[in-house]
């Protein structure tokens, strides 16, 4: 089918971005990845803290300053980490317009998680 | 160019799970991806979380009903296996980014010792929360 043929004409174009950014989101994937061990280790630590204390104890830990931007860069980075990790099997096991609408999706679902943790984290620094 | 078919797209698609031979660092790398896929719901899950603690208390107790349930305990553990298992996995990503750990012999035990220990970084996590009582079933 020429339709296979278009698709993959397009791609062209997106292998030839790639030649130009490759390396930056190497290292992005790199990066995010060493940056995430401590944070990962903090978030274990954090649950373990805020486990059993119901809200009250939630509520203060998350309100402490420190905590609130631990929590926020955590997400932040892997919002971050999980789109390109999302892009690389997306990009290994769909092709045309399946491979459009999940990356698509993948945008929504990384904007979703980034605007709710913004979002609650305002508002628990509004009621402090 | 001629040899490639006409019908071929041009951007090849990754072959799929049945064409390989089964082997410790081909499991790993399967392992990877899934853990990582299933990340995707803590972190769905993690930011439901902010956000039932920021709307009140009557929407976190209803949040901590789900996740204290056995059900919700259950899923809590899945998920923390995951991010420990893609944590340690990462960590020998990074080792074989420096260069290192790719003979056969040492790219196989990285792969066992990695997982093995993101199973005990686990159960070392849940049988604190346990015996601190924090959780309970």
């Amino acid at each position: 089918m020429s339709t296979d043929r278009n698709v993959g004409a397009k791609s062209v174009k997106s292998w030839k971005q790639s030649a130009h950014h490759g390396a930056g989101e190497w290292l992005a994937e790199r990066g995010t990845s060493l940056v995430l061990i401590p944070l990962t280790l903090w978030a274990a630590y954090a649950a373990f803290t805020v486990a059993g204390g119901g809200f009250d104890a939630a509520v203060a830990f998350a309100r402490v300053p420190l905590n609130s931007a631990l929590i926020g860069l955590t997400m932040l980075i892997s919002v971050w980490h999980m789109y390109m990790g999302i892009k690389v099997i997306v990009d290994d096991y769909l092709q045309g317009g399946l491979r459009g609408f999940t990356m698509f999706l993948n945008i929504l679902l990384s904007a979703a998680l980034l605007i709710a943790t913004g979002y609650a984290l305002f508002v628990l620094h509004q009621g402090a | 160019m001629s040899q490639i078919p006409p019908n071929t797209p041009l951007r090849p698609l990754s072959p799929h799970l049945q064409v390989w031979r089964w082997h410790i660092t081909m499991f790993s790398s399967i392992m990877h991806r899934v853990t990582g896929s299933a990340s995707v719901a803590g972190a769905i899950l993690v930011a439901a979380w902010l956000v039932a603690l920021a709307l009140g208390r009557e929407h976190y107790t209803c949040f901590l009903t789900l996740a204290s349930s056995p059900l919700g305990l259950l899923v809590w553990f899945g998920l923390s296996l995951a991010g420990f298992v893609h944590l340690t996995g990462g960590l020998r990503h990074l080792i074989w980014d420096t260069g290192a750990g790719f003979e056969p012999k040492k790219a196989d035990q990285i792969a066992l010792w990695t997982m093995i220990l993101g199973v005990i970084l686990t159960l070392a996590f849940w049988a604190v929360l346990f015996a601190s009582g924090k959780v309970a079933l």
